[in-house]
């Protein structure tokens, strides 16, 4: 039990009762949960266990490297590419940002990969995008979102010349 | 119970199989076990079981949240007022339109599933590109849940409110982008439709 699923619970709590305020018909509501359910449920186990394997196989020191404070510009762009390959909730996605952050990486960089893995996580877009929307919206909202990351991480990047805030600390 | 009726219609059901079990799933399968594979010869058996026993955690945890978001997005489906939300971000809501998106996008609590749907619904409800666009990117970047839940412990709250400031006027960018870029958009709505008569 934790913060997120308390907000969730509370929240499905209020939505039934509005439900049932209004008399509602159950039908509808439990036909789509089913249909959602078998779109979503058997690829999400698969795409689980594939995004593991994946963390595991990403050379996480070696992109650290990478993204030190020395790099930095240069370290937008290889921490948005890096964004892209994370095909993992936020669990991975945050675990791999810690060992960025342990292993030097500047704040700019975090949040580029942070930002970039937020939009671009392909779990997101092969389970719940392509299904839900279709490949003309993936499209759009690729191209459109494209400087997202670069600009998110460009700002961090100016801040950071004026102040320290927000600077991760990590006992090394 | 009339209403109910689907669920001994057959052809549901099987529709329901194929949809669960279809050619996506093997791809999926298949992905999942070709990186099962190179894991093994790559960083070998130890490694393979330790993936295996941290997917299993993470299962654990997600499953009650997905039956949740589910159920959520399921009920949101069935009560939300579709004409009246499409008229608030429709075509001619200019920037205001998107400002209120990317602000729903913040606040919108639950994983994916509950954030996908709502946005599906909108987006077959009319809902302007932009829009769409702004509400999808401001849950990803901004998402209040993900910040809390995500950010402020793995990371700091310092760096939590950074990140949530310079990324505050991307999502409504992103929306201006959207509407002038010359993409067609379909919104599929084969599962969305509400009644299917067979």
């Amino acid at each position: 039990m934790n913060i997120g699923f308390l907000v969730l619970f509370s929240l499905l709590g209020v939505l039934l009762a509005i439900a049932l305020g209004r008399g509602q018909d159950f039908g509808p509501a439990v036909r789509r949960f089913a249909e959602q359910f078998a779109m979503l449920v058997p690829r999400m186990l698969c795409a689980l266990v594939a995004a593991g394997f994946i963390a595991q196989l990403i050379p996480k020191q070696a992109i650290a490297q990478m993204l030190g404070d020395d790099a930095g510009l240069l370290a937008i762009p290889v921490a948005a590419f890096t964004g892209l390959l994370v095909p993992a909730g936020p669990v991975i996605a945050f675990a791999i940002a810690a060992v960025f952050a342990k292993s030097g990486a500047s704040t700019a960089a975090l949040v580029t990969f942070l930002t970039s893995w937020s939009i671009f996580a392909a779990h997101r877009i092969l389970l719940y995008e392509l299904p839900l929307l279709g490949p003309s919206f993936l499209r759009l909202r690729v191209t459109s979102a494209l400087i997202v990351p670069f600009a998110a991480g460009l700002l961090a990047f100016l801040v950071g010349l004026y102040t320290a805030y927000g600077v991760v600390v990590m006992q090394r | 119970m009339q209403s109910f009726a689907f669920l001994k219609d057959r052809e549901w059901r099987l529709g329901l199989l194929s949809s669960a079990f279809g050619k996506s799933f093997w791809g999926f399968f298949a992905a999942a076990t070709a990186l099962g594979l190179v894991c093994w010869a790559v960083k070998g058996p130890d490694v393979v079981a330790q993936a295996f026993a941290d997917d299993l955690n993470l299962l654990v945890g997600l499953l009650p949240r997905v039956l949740v978001a589910l159920s959520i997005a399921s009920l949101i489906w069935v009560l939300l007022p579709r004409e009246r939300m499409s008229a608030l971000v429709g075509k001619e809501s200019g920037v205001r339109g998107l400002v209120i998106a990317a602000a729903a996008g913040t606040v919108t609590p639950g994983g994916p599933s509950s954030a996908y749907s709502l946005l599906a619904v909108m987006g077959i409800s009319g809902a302007d590109r932009g829009a769409l666009i702004a509400y999808i990117v401001a849950w990803a970047t901004l998402g209040m849940q993900r910040i809390l839940v995500w950010d402020v412990p793995f990371m700091g709250v310092e760096f939590a409110i950074l990140r949530f400031v310079v990324s505050l006027p991307l999502p409504v960018l992103a929306g201006l982008i959207a509407r002038r870029l010359p993409l067609d958009l379909h919104i599929r709505s084969t599962l969305q439709a509400p009644e299917r008569r067979p």
